[in-house]
């Protein structure tokens, strides 16, 4: 299946999503965006709850224009379910089929069998969405699509519950369209990410091309990348070379090689970013692929569930965040205020804006 | 230096605002029940019991339970599309549209009934149609069902509005989404969650047609219902002939309306 978006797009009042354009095959792919970013209209043009003012839609080439939402097979899972409240889980799910082996099916799949009896007001938030999943895929539908179904349940319930829909997601042989404002939920679900802002697509890449090669200042700050920061271009005798506060970019084998400024002459500064995970401190052997080391302060750190984040600050610049793991960072036996060297992998600079003279 | 409450802050918390409430509801309550039970006490119950049997309080009642069955049918069939209409509607049409319902409401009966006339009575183009095909729109149980409707089925309207209304957009969205059409959504989603409301819209039409009087008698004297049988005996024999029917009248009503609320089961109970 093959859903197609062609200059999709919806006005409401001041707001405007599209003109949008893509073709989603049989993968999971996140539409990750702010609230207020289109996520929930785009979906409801999909759906088919709302029309659009221009554009088409079609899956494997059938026109969806004009149908309503019941003759698309478009399956919608809400944000908060939508479960029927005077109906029980079982009735829920038996509504949208009248096949009862492939509801039995899809409730052992769904690990709902225990709550089968019981109405939605009576279901917990995780056992809701597993409801509503379940009666949304005994639709049979031709495209799955799922709105923020994990952004109302608690971190464990929620995490637990990604890792049960990653695992459904595989042996789905839809296109799944997903909507979130999470960026974790993106990252670990998804094929292809979209990122929406302000009703148009700012990226659409995987999930690896979005955090560490983003399209704009934007992108990579909604992605949860904190290394957004300036490198001063200068030039002397040996040619030109970076400053990122008061320490002059090298790197080993490479010295002041600045290989991803690919049109320096006119250029004065750039705007680049660094995943934190791509940031280390650790000596860096000759063999190993080039790498700047930038004398850095460690300020402090967080322990995030199982990873730590560490904050350290270039002289004179910006605060480096690197993320590691717990058993790399204990290795470190850091402490506040300690002098040590950041290393940087020169190809994890990614630039996101020149400045030119 | 941290602000601290007055004395007449914590009077006003300690103070049983629930009590209060109480206390005035109930005044409001007595004020429903004890005419009531005034009406039923000051009453021997012989003379109720030879009312019952009495052909005129008889066939009254008879006119009054087909008419208001007949007049809340009709409202609900005609009424209960627009409410959906008006529950899904927005902007203007639907502020004007429900200023049109309403309208009933706030007309006094009689002027209801003067305004039917124009329109059905004796002379208008609609009356004489329906005479020359041998149908009364006047002095005939079809218009005690005309005024009754009328005056009526705006209750049906804006209470299965409301009820509509309440119903969250996404359910039926859900719904056909899974493959069901609009007709089905209805069905087995929005009227189950709506009846309660619409039940009540129900048996408040079916108590104002059962007690509607103005438009009624200025529409259809003939057959005559419970309130125009009531208002014949005051005005010919006298109030205390009248008591002893409108204590019936009180008993049919009362009876319907338990009748109706055993209908009104909550979807959402188990």
């Amino acid at each position: 299946m093959t859903l197609t978006l062609s200059g999709l797009s919806k006005t409401y009042g001041d707001f405007e999503l599209g003109p949008i354009d893509l073709e989603i095959s049989n993968e999971v792919f996140c539409v990750l965006g702010p609230s207020g970013s289109g996520k929930s209209t785009l979906l409801s043009l999909l759906a088919g709850t709302a029309d659009p003012n221009r554009g088409s839609l079609a899956v494997d080439g059938r026109s969806m224009s004009g149908l309503p939402p019941e003759a698309r097979r478009i399956g919608l899972v809400f944000q908060d379910g939508a479960l029927f409240p005077h109906l029980s889980a079982r009735e829920n799910v038996e509504y949208a089929s009248e096949n009862p082996e492939y509801v039995s099916e899809l409730t052992r799949l769904l690990a709902i069998e225990d709550v089968l009896d019981r109405r939605p007001a009576n279901l917990s938030g995780g056992e809701r969405q597993r409801v509503a999943l379940a009666r949304t895929l005994a639709s049979e539908p031709d495209v799955l699509l799922l709105d923020e179904p994990l952004s109302s349940l608690d971190e464990p319930i929620s995490r637990r519950l990604r890792g049960d829909l990653d695992r459904l997601f595989e042996t789905l042989d839809v296109p799944v369209v997903y909507v979130t404002h999470d960026q974790r939920t993106a990252t670990a679900l998804a094929d292809r990410i979209a990122i929406l802002r302000d009703g148009a697509v700012a990226q659409v890449g995987t999930p690896t091309d979005v955090l560490e090669h983003p399209a704009s200042r934007f992108v990579a700050e909604f992605t949860g990348n904190e290394n957004v920061f300036e490198i001063r271009i200068g030039t002397d005798e040996n040619g030109r070379h970076g400053h990122v506060g008061n320490t002059a970019l090298r790197s080993e084998g490479e010295s002041g090689a600045l290989p991803w400024l690919d049109s320096p002459s006119a250029v004065s500064a750039v705007t680049v970013c660094v995943h934190p995970s791509r940031i280390d401190f650790r000596e860096i052997s000759s063999s190993e692929k080039p790498a700047y080391q930038i004398p850095v302060i460690v300020e402090r750190w967080l322990h995030e569930n199982d990873t730590y984040r560490v904050f350290a600050r270039v002289a004179g610049g910006p605060v480096l965040t690197a993320t590691m793991s717990r058993m790399a960072f204990e290795r470190l036996e850091f402490s506040r205020g300690e002098e040590t060297t950041a290393t940087i992998p020169v190809d994890s600079i990614h630039v996101l804006e020149r400045v030119t003279r | 230096m941290f602000p601290t409450k007055s004395d007449t802050d914590s009077a006003v918390d300690r103070f049983d605002w629930l009590s209060v409430t109480l206390l005035l509801g109930g005044v409001l309550l007595c004020y429903y029940l004890l005419p009531l039970a005034s009406l039923l006490l000051s009453q021997p119950p012989a003379a109720i019991l030879g009312q019952t049997t009495e052909p005129a309080v008889v066939s009254a009642a008879s006119t009054s339970l087909v008419s208001a069955t007949a007049s809340v049918l009709v409202a609900t069939v005609f009424g209960l599309p627009l409410a959906y209409w008006l529950a899904a509607a927005e902007g203007r049409s639907e502020t004007l549209v429900t200023a049109i319902v309403v309208l009933p409401l706030v007309l006094p009966p009689i002027v209801s009934g003067m305004v039917l006339l124009t329109l059905v009575g004796p002379g208008t183009v609609l009356g004489d149609v329906a005479a020359a095909k041998g149908v009364s729109l006047t002095r005939s149980l079809i218009g005690v069902v005309l005024a009754q409707t009328f005056v009526a089925s705006p209750f049906v309207v804006i209470t299965a509005k409301a009820a509509f209304e309440s119903v969250d957009r996404n359910l039926e969205y859900a719904s056909r989404t899974l493959g069901k059409n609009r007709l089905t959504t209805f069905r087995r989603v929005t009227l189950p969650l709506a009846w309660p409301g619409i039940l009540a819209g129900i048996t408040l039409a079916f108590a104002r047609s059962i007690g509607e009087f103005g438009a009624t008698i200025m529409l259809a004297y003939y057959p005559r219902t419970m309130p125009v049988q009531i208002w014949v005996s005051f005005t010919t024999l006298g109030l205390e002939e009248a008591f002893p029917t409108a204590v019936i009248l009180i008993g049919i009503a009362v009876a319907a309306l338990v009748f109706l609320t055993t209908l009104g089961r909550n979807p959402l109970a188990r």
